[in-house]
């Protein structure tokens, strides 16, 4: 019955950002740097799972980004199932109740998903690579590490996260 | 100890199956890509892209809200000072943006911006079939040529920006006499320079010559700009030269494109000269 309700939740909080990835970034501009409100779903849904579970919901997620932005189809699938697999496997190490790693575990996940979409897709190259690499990832990475830190403080109940400090 | 040894085979499957599915993905020929790509954006993202559309429709009314109190209030202060009201307005009409210019053959949409960082090559319209839109038809902003529609959906459609490697649009200058073929630079989609290839020798092309759509190859009419010559690439002697352009269009900035419905085979008139960089 209790763990019925807590996916319930759970399941309300992803909910929660998924709308807010659709409805608040076009608040945003062009949102380079915006937070990636899909990629911190599915590293949340990947702290309260198995990898297995964790690499499909990447996987799918992975084919919804791939289908509003039809360049190198299939990129963004692996890169998002990469980055679930890693964060459910890697959420005992690097998911301590310390919110500083717990903003790495979110920073990283955006650095391993662009890494992986620029690498293993096409477009840029150069210049261009290194200058999305070296500063807007990881503007955009620390964007994201702050609004799931933000996420996991207000719905650290629902979610069953205990951050100290 | 057996559950749990089965569970984590059945991760690793799991990570084997999606990474060969991705893929596979890949692998397919660009059609079917979009086939599959069009059916999600049909069904499993619809909901989600009626949310994007309605928020990108609610923040253009609240930033325009501000530009048409401002324009509310002075006119009311020209009203109440000057005379010959109408007279300026009839030539402030006159100067209406593109997308009045070109009517009724074009659309005005919402790009939908993503978060992953190939955004800059191709973007999903707030416009689809339902609004007339069609393969293949020119994107523009009022700086000038941004992309073409490479698929669309009945609410929505899918453009590739001129920064996507297999964008082609022929061109010449505005006085007719020398033509290329505008493609991306490659690199940086944000560097805004594209190249300007096959430019035959015994022609040359001073910095600051603006380009325009040629309109050959019935995509793009005639007189679209294009972007700004700032210096020459490379030639091949007795062959050819090629040129580095300066885009009119900045892709990262566009937020409301026009899409062009109409048949017109020269928009040269529509675009006002300042329009160009």
């Amino acid at each position: 019955m209790n763990g019925g309700r807590n996916r319930l939740r759970r399941g309300a909080v992803l909910l929660l950002l998924v709308l807010l990835h659709f409805g608040l970034r076009p608040w945003l501009g062009t949102g380079r740097a915006a937070p990636d409100f899909l990629l911190l779903a599915l590293l949340i849904y990947a702290i309260g799972t198995r990898p297995g579970k964790a690499v499909i919901a990447g996987f799918l997620i992975g084919l919804l980004s791939d289908a509003v932005r039809p360049v190198a189809f299939g990129s963004a699938m692996l890169a998002y199932a990469v980055v679930g697999y890693l964060a459910a496997w890697g959420k005992a190490v690097f998911f301590a109740e310390n919110p500083v790693v717990a903003a790495a575990f979110f920073f990283g996940g955006v650095v391993v998903r662009d890494v992986l979409v620029v690498v293993w897709g096409r477009g840029i190259s150069g210049g261009g690579l290194a200058w999305q690499l070296a500063f807007w990832t990881p503007l955009q990475g620390l964007a994201t590490a702050i609004v799931g830190l933000a996420v996991l403080y207000a719905f650290r109940r629902w979610l069953g996260v205990r951050l100290t400090g | 100890m057996v559950s749990e040894r089965l569970a984590s085979r059945w991760d690793t499957l799991a990570f084997v199956a999606c990474v060969g599915l991705a893929l596979m993905a890949r692998a397919l020929p660009e059609p079917a890509q979009e086939a599959v790509s069009s059916g999600v954006r049909r069904t499993l993202l619809a909901p989600f892209l009626i949310v994007e559309r309605q928020t990108g429709r609610l923040r253009a009314a609240y930033t325009q809200a501000d530009a048409f109190l401002a324009e509310r209030d002075s006119a009311a202060l020209r009203a109440m000072a000057a005379t010959g009201l109408e007279e300026e307005n009839r030539r402030l009409r006159e100067l209406l943006v593109l997308a009045r210019r070109l009517e009724p053959g074009a659309v005005a949409a919402t790009v939908l911006h993503q978060a992953t960082p190939t955004r800059g090559l191709a973007v999903v319209l707030s416009k689809g079939a339902r609004d007339g839109i069609r393969v293949l038809a020119p994107v523009v902003t009022p700086g000038g040529l941004l992309g073409v529609v490479r698929s669309v959906d009945p609410r929505t459609s899918v453009a590739v920006l001129w920064t996507h490697p297999d964008f082609r649009v022929s061109a010449m200058t505005p006085d007719g006499t020398v033509f290329g073929l505008v493609q991306p630079r490659g690199g940086d989609p944000n560097l805004m320079t594209m190249l300007l290839v096959g430019v035959p020798y015994r022609d040359t092309i001073p910095p600051g010559t603006p380009l325009l759509t040629a309109g050959f190859g019935g995509v793009y009419p005639r007189g679209i700009p294009i972007g700004t010559v700032t210096g020459m690439l490379d030639e091949q002697v007795g062959l050819a030269r090629s040129y580095v352009v300066r885009a009119a269009a900045h892709p990262g900035s566009a937020i409301h494109v026009i899409v062009l419905l109409g048949r017109e085979p020269d928009l040269g008139r529509a675009f006002a000269p300042e329009s160009l960089p």
